[in-house]
């Protein structure tokens, strides 16, 4: 694997302030954005790529971060919006944030017991558990029609309004509003991601990743690590599937399914590995390709095995591995 | 009571059957694991190849006998094709890259199985004397599961003694355990890993069109299977051959079971068993790697 110098905490991870400007520059860009275009599809579009970019980020803090590769991370995702879409339908179709928090509580609970087997393993039966596991969570939401509507896929679920410290924001069911509101979550879950991906605590998920054998030696428990890891990753993911809900107002098997899941693990690809806003960029590049392609072939598929295997072979760093390149060669 | 025991011996012999199909293909797949430390994602879809390789052979006027040949061998030769071309360049680099290299390569595949055969289910016709059924202990059983049952015996039997009496097959177990010691004696290593995706990819087309006749035949197929034979070698143990064998067994009683006495949701069963065993025994039943 090739890898860039590991992070020394505190070195090299605080702002430039070049980077600085630029993510000024892409926030309140994205902020304006609905505002100057009054293009529906496009807000639509923009939002799905952060709650992706969100779940693949995500995926990349186990991927790229620990050395674990979760097949199906998307059904992460899944079990967080069937459980905020059931809370609001069963429970209380007004409290939005108790179902945020229901959806993310529920993803974690599941996420424990899973993950607890998982790191008992090796790290390629880790790989190959996810896919079962997944494929399992896939199979209970199909098969379970009284609950989940099986194919047919959870509907009608009530728009609550989402109000902060007694005031209140907007109606869930407003596009715009749930932009917004993408925009704000998705950018604080980075921000918070990297923090913690910078602390001591990535530094030893890195040290995993490069040597679990050593990590083991110098006193690290590895499978308590790996769990958290997995944990952060499952509760990051769980906070995409309750906006997945909230953007779509519906979710069906098909979201949770195998397939879904290799689209996820190709945003981390295209982004690449190992950065976080990589991922970012790799959602949003590969929900545009996905958008455009599908509606010019059925046999989406076919091409998306051929670029993930073109990706692998040719461009294994991916575009945030690209630009390090560049970088590189321009300094020399 | 002649009833419960016809149901019982049904009921045995199916799992038998579909046991014994994830057996061979669990064994494809420890073969590439135990020899190359790959682990073939396109496993199922090889698998699915297979079975429609079969169907059109045989559909296109073949004898079944021959497509049980030939399928296999086709199979191999897109083995073949697939080593030489992206596996063999991502020998050295980290294991998860291969993982989702030949991931992408089963979505290809899958994608083409579409693209050619369509999305409608097929079947491979049998030959006309093994359609009827025959009466064992009270049940009429199809003449073609124990045909099958009985091609699975000889399969593995053939493959045991590959493996143990035949130059080669000591060659590759030598290999599994210690490929550096195996070099310096002459061997050269890429022909025994291109050896082992060829031998892997015979193991999935066959499993594929003996297990065409059993099931409809549709893009599923390679999907459903990839995750059974996955449960199978966990349970058993990365590259472990024994291990695999008692776990297939296992897999496919638990399986069968499941869904004569529960239909929906056998899956799950399955996978909660799975869980159980490895929350006790992380390794696998057999430990992983004992590659005999």
């Amino acid at each position: 694997m090739t890898h860039r110098t590991t992070a020394i905490p505190g070195i090299g991870s605080g702002f430039q302030p070049l980077k600085i400007v630029f993510i000024i520059i892409l926030l309140s860009g994205l902020a304006v954005f609905p505002f100057v275009s009054g293009n529906r599809f496009y807000i639509s579009l923009i939002t799905e790529m952060m709650i992706y970019g969100l779940l693949a980020m995500s995926l990349d803090v186990l991927l790229g971060y620990t050395g674990l590769l979760s097949f199906m991370h998307n059904a992460y995702l899944g079990i967080s919006a069937y459980m905020v879409g059931l809370f609001l339908i069963h429970v209380s179709p007004a409290s939005f944030w108790l179902a945020c928090l229901a959806g993310i509580a529920f993803t974690c609970a599941v996420a424990l017991p899973v993950g607890w087997v998982q790191v008992r393993t090796g790290g390629l039966t880790f790989a190959l558990l996810t896919l079962a596991f997944g494929m399992m969570f896939h199979t209970i939401v199909w098969k379970w029609y009284d609950l989940t509507g099986g194919d047919d896929g959870l509907m009608g679920m009530p728009n609550p309004d989402i109000s902060l410290f007694g005031i209140t924001i907007g109606n869930s069911g407003d596009p715009l509003v749930i932009y917004m509101f993408t925009l704000v979550i998705v950018t604080l879950c980075f921000f918070i991601t990297r923090r913690i991906i910078n602390s001591p605590f990535g530094a030893v998920l890195e040290a995993i990743r490069e040597n679990e054998n050593r990590a083991a030696f110098i006193g690290i428990n590895v499978r308590k690590y790996k769990l958290l890891g997995w944990l952060l990753a499952c509760m990051l993911a769980g906070i995409s599937g309750a906006l997945f809900i909230l953007h779509k107002g519906y979710i069906g098997p098909s979201t949770m399914s195998a397939f879904a899941g290799a689209g996820v693990l190709m945003m981390v690809l295209l982004g690449g590995m190992g950065s976080l806003w990589g991922p970012l960029a790799g959602a949003a590049i590969f929900i545009y390709i996905q958008d455009y392609i599908s509606t010019m072939t059925e046999h989406w598929e076919v091409f998306l095995g051929l670029v993930v295997i073109f990706l692998v072979l040719f461009l294994p760093t991916g575009f945030a591995g690209l630009t390090g390149h560049i970088r590189r060669l321009r300094k020399e | 009571m002649s009833g419960t025991l016809s149901i019982i011996v049904d009921l045995t012999l199916n799992s038998l059957v579909l046991g014994g199909v994830f057996l061979i293909v669990a064994i494809g797949l420890n073969i590439i694991y135990g020899l190359s430390r790959i682990m073939n994602m396109a496993h199922g879809a090889l698998y699915a190849v297979g079975a429609y390789a079969g169907f059109t052979l045989v559909a296109s006027g073949l004898n079944f006998f021959a497509a049980l040949l030939i399928a296999p061998i086709i199979v191999g030769g897109i083995g073949l094709i697939i080593e030489r071309t992206i596996i063999a360049p991502m020998r050295k680099r980290s294991m998860v890259y291969t993982l989702i290299l030949t991931y992408g390569l089963m979505f290809f595949l899958d994608g083409s199985i579409k693209y050619i055969w369509g999305n409608e289910p097929r079947f491979i016709k049998l030959p006309e004397f093994m359609q009827g059924t025959l009466p064992i202990l009270g049940t009429d059983y199809p003449v073609f599961r124990l045909m099958t049952l009985l091609l699975i015996i000889l399969v593995m039997g053939a493959l045991m003694l590959f493996l143990n009496r035949t130059k080669i097959g000591i060659i590759l177990r030598a290999s599994s355990t210690i490929p550096e010691m195996v070099s310096c004696l002459g061997v050269n290593m890429r022909y025994v890993h291109m050896g082992a995706l060829v031998l892997g990819c015979v193991m999935a087309g066959l499993a594929g069109i003996i297990a065409g006749p059993l099931t409809t035949i549709d893009p599923l197929m390679g999907g459903e299977m990839l995750i059974s034979s996955f449960v199978v070698i966990v349970i058993g143990g990365l590259g472990s051959l024994r291990g695999a064998v008692i776990a297939a067994l296992l897999i496919g009683a638990v399986q069968t079971l499941a869904e004569f006495f529960i239909t929906d949701l056998a899956m799950v069963i399955v996978y909660i068993l799975m869980a159980v065993i490895l929350a006790f025994m992380p390794r696998g039943i057999l430990g992983e790697g004992k590659f005999e």
